[in-house]
């Protein structure tokens, strides 16, 4: 007994105490290995899946097959798992930033299979998301089994996401800088370290059980001035394109939530609708990664307008299917409206300037991808590294930083938040390490409560009133009803100033006549980022703190900062 | 401040019988409560190293026109301190997240069954979670509004059980009523159940404030439980064991709750106990 308890306690151990990056490394690589199964089978479930359906394609009835997978997808959510829909990329987010990585058991699975109903019935999604929210799941609770403390689960979470990642792209950097970046919002040494290796351990699985596969390979571009000029444009058409896209799967969600009808039957019809689409633009249809491959080896048939047309088809698609109850994510579906946002570009700028020896419209297909990517996400590196590895080399290196640089920045002028922030940011729930909403989100008003203050009667006279004063030493009084001890008011110091030097007035005025009987109180369930909001917006040092109509005592501006200061130690010394 | 209970409230006879037993531990231990009226059928609460997904059932929102007047009006006739708990954070639209800084929480025993089914009969694992995170004692009510008199302690040796031991020397003293400890002896003798006592240093606290300790050396568990007050409030530990040895052996807190129709309070491995 006392061994399994050591067993799943390995803080504990004299050789963890002093150093735990060992222990984080070491589970680090197990949490890489499972999450990297699990979206190995996410990814083979896919390819069954589409290898069972495809012989029905052609059929009139196969618009409903898209319809069906949602549908049952919704329902699995609903009525098995219990979850809602939606991709989790936000949810896990959420946990890391309040509640120390923690998450359901039931999220390492839940969305595998979701996801796999609606993508593998030719919904407009992409699976990295659910995997992404499979292996946070799985490192969260390989973390509390190991019963690791809140900052080594949220590295333990990393590398979960990190090994999914870099397992389905094939892609280890991208998985590290996509988790640094989007899920933990910090970079430090003690993060790195372990999430590279889940990384590393994700992408070994892929490639031991997959083979070592370039997702998108091409022969290679050869780019010139005219092509890095262009490239402004690119980005400037990719961030309009990240923002229509973003508008238009929260549309969706709002305007399907407004449709009196169940769930799964908004599903259904949202995944009809993507049916129908698919008849005239298949391109439109699943995770998308043949089109690109298409789209890149300059394959990719139709004009100009088709093009543009089968972009804005791609953001219909995905937004009728994510935003009417489909399961899944929006990677995929933004690489397929980056790569023909590019192509489209692309086309315009051949037609408009046929003179100019372009590079291979495959060149701008690529870097529409990693400006759709950078801009949605908002993490220009993430989109950098990802087109980097999963096309399987640097040539295009200096073009690709421009436009992810130059998308990011145009996104966040318009959507300061970017797709899996915006949610959390608008609730108030993101709490980034290191900003102050973080740093007092664990700190309780109870924690700050001074209690060291005199309560006065309402009746008591300035005279008596005087001799307390000589008894304490605080400047704020709660003034409370004698015999249900309820809170009627406060006194300052500064109230009586007026009356401290008439020695008439001592016996004439009671505590009544000079308190504030509707002073700024503070309720101990209060968040004290709202409770410091306060105090600077009003000019107050103090406030009392009330329950039940019942003075508990008093929080004070010194007081807070003081334990902000310490608490701010706690976490800046054990992270960095 | 004063204790908090934390109570889920369904707007339905059930739910009222429920909310009278909570109101009546309230009143009883001098705690305060915090009603939550659900309007989504799960919700979460985050303990220190565990997130428990509560799927409560759908009649759980049941005329929720009416649930706010039909609590207070309970709560207001009870005499106790109350208050409505409204959600400040969510996990998902859908999914909101419970504090978890209460005393008590109540927990009827059909929350944690199949969500179809009102089943009185069974704790189930979600409730077991709950028990095995928080570190609060979780009160399981009986069906149908009953006062208790007296306050019995199942008291096994364990940790646990010191723990629930401790918590009823605490509630003894605040309601004043008898408290009694029952004892199923398994292959030991009163006295190593009295070292376990001495060791905790409860000595002199089981000699002056325990009305009677009955110590059962033979039958089986579920016969000898006849013997407990049909009025009291039993306190026992949660053992805490995983689920293949439940599976396997059974689990001694689903065989008492399912024997007895009494209130019960679960005290679990993360339960602070103050004595």
């Amino acid at each position: 007994m006392k061994f399994a308890n050591l067993w799943r306690k390995p803080t504990r151990w004299a050789v963890f105490r002093i150093d735990d990056r060992p222990l984080l490394m070491g589970i680090g690589l197990i949490v890489g290995i499972c999450s990297g199964l699990a979206a190995l089978a996410l990814n083979r479930s896919l390819e069954a899946m589409f290898e069972w359906l495809h012989h029905y394609r052609h059929y009139w009835w196969a618009f409903i097959l898209p319809g069906a997978g949602a549908a049952l997808s919704s329902l699995f959510l609903d009525k098995v798992a219990k979850e809602g829909a939606g991709h989790g990329v936000p949810e896990v987010i959420y946990s890391v930033s309040r509640y120390g990585g923690l998450l359901r058991f039931r999220s390492a699975w839940s969305r595998l299979v979701s996801s796999c109903l609606t993508i593998g019935s030719g919904g407009s999604a992409g699976p990295e998301a659910p995997v992404v929210m499979s292996g946070a799941a799985i490192g969260s609770n390989i973390a509390r089994y190991f019963s690791l403390n809140d900052r080594q689960r949220v590295v333990i979470v990393g590398c979960g996401a990190a090994g999914a990642i870099s397992s389905i792209f094939n892609a280890p950097i991208a998985g590290l800088v996509f988790t640094v970046e989007v899920v933990l919002g910090e970079w430090t040494a003690v993060n790195i370290v372990p999430i590279a290796i889940a990384a590393v351990a994700g992408t070994e699985v892929s490639r031991i059980l997959n083979g070592n596969q370039i997702a998108f390979s091409h022969p290679g571009f050869h780019i010139d001035l005219p092509d890095i000029a262009a490239c402004i444009g690119l980005a400037v058409v990719t961030a309009a394109a990240s923002v229509l896209l973003t508008r238009a799967l929260r549309s969706m969600h709002h305007i399907s939530a407004k449709v009196p009808a169940a769930p799964w039957a908004r599903a259904m019809i949202g995944g009809c609708a993507v049916g129908l689409i698919g008849f005239a633009l298949p391109v439109v249809m699943g995770e998308g990664y043949h089109s690109i491959r298409e789209i890149i080896t300059n394959s990719f048939e139709g004009g100009v307008a088709i093009v543009a047309v089968a972009t804005l088809a791609k953001v219909l698609a995905t937004s009728l299917t994510l935003g009417w109850g489909g399961s899944g994510g929006i990677f995929a579906p933004c690489l397929v409206v980056g790569s023909l946002a590019g192509l489209a570009y692309h086309r315009f700028l051949v037609l408009l300037m046929p003179s100019v020896d372009w590079v291979a419209e495959g060149c701008f297909a690529l870097l529409g991808m990693a400006g759709l990517v950078s801009g949605i996400l908002q993490a220009p590196l993430t989109g950098i590294f990802l087109i980097v590895e999963i096309t399987g080399g640097y040539g295009v290196i200096l073009p690709l930083i421009l436009v992810s640089a130059i998308s990011t920045t145009l996104c966040h002028y318009v959507e300061p938040a970017s797709f899996y922030l915006k949610d959390l940011v608008e609730r108030g729930h993101l709490l980034r390490p290191g900003t102050d909403a973080r740093v007092l989100s664990d700190l309780s008003v109870n924690e700050l409560l001074e209690t060291d203050c005199i309560t006065v009667s309402p009746n008591m006279s300035l005279r008596d009133f005087i001799d307390v004063i000589k008894r304490s030493h605080r400047n704020h009084f709660p003034v409370a009803d004698e015999e249900t001890g309820r809170f009627l008011g406060m006194i300052q110091l500064q109230d009586i100033r007026p009356y401290l030097f008439d020695p008439v007035m001592y016996d004439a005025v009671i505590l009544e006549q000079i308190m504030d009987p509707r002073p700024d109180v503070v309720h101990p369930n209060e968040d004290l980022s709202e409770v410091l909001r306060r105090m600077d917006a009003r000019r107050l040092f103090s406030m009392p703190v009330v329950a039940d109509r019942k003075f508990l005592g008093m929080i004070s501006k010194a007081t807070l900062l003081d334990q902000y200061r310490k608490e701010l130690r706690v976490q800046t010394v054990v992270s960095g | 401040m004063e204790p908090k209970l934390f109570h889920i409230f369904r707007n339905t006879p059930l739910g009222r019988e429920t909310l009278l037993q909570s109101v009546y531990f309230c009143k009883t231990v001098g705690a305060d409560m915090e009603i939550y009226l659900p309007e989504h059928t799960k919700f979460l609460m985050y303990f220190e190293n565990d997130v428990v997904q509560i799927d409560l059932d759908p009649s759980y929102l049941t005329a929720p026109e009416t649930a706010r007047d039909h609590a207070g009006a309970l709560a207001e006739a009870g005499k106790i301190r109350y208050d409505f708990l409204a959600p400040k954070h969510f996990t998902a639209s859908t999914l909101p997240d419970i504090p978890t800084h209460f005393d008590f929480m109540c927990c009827p025993r059909s929350i944690s069954d199949l969500s179809s089914k009102i089943g009185l009969g069974y704790i189930g694992p979600r409730v077991r979670r709950i028990v095995q995170s928080a570190r609060f004692p979780v009160l399981l009510t009986s069906s149908v509004f009953k006062p208790w008199k007296s306050i019995a302690v199942f008291f096994g040796g364990s940790t646990n059980a010191v723990k629930s031991l401790k918590l009823g020397f605490r509630l003894a003293r605040i309601t004043g009523m008898p408290l009694k400890i029952y004892t199923q002896m398994e292959n030991y003798s009163r006295a190593d159940y009295e070292k376990v006592i001495a060791d905790h240093g409860l000595e002199k606290a089981v000699a002056d404030e325990v009305a009677e300790w009955r110590l059962f050396g033979t039958g089986d568990l579920e016969a000898n439980l006849y013997e407990v007050d049909h009025d009291a409030l039993v306190i026992l530990g949660a053992f805490g064991h995983g689920v293949v040895r439940d599976v396997l052996f059974g689990s001694k807190m689903e065989k008492i709750q399912s024997a007895m129709p009494n209130n019960l309070l679960i005290v679990g491995p993360k339960y602070a106990a103050i004595h």
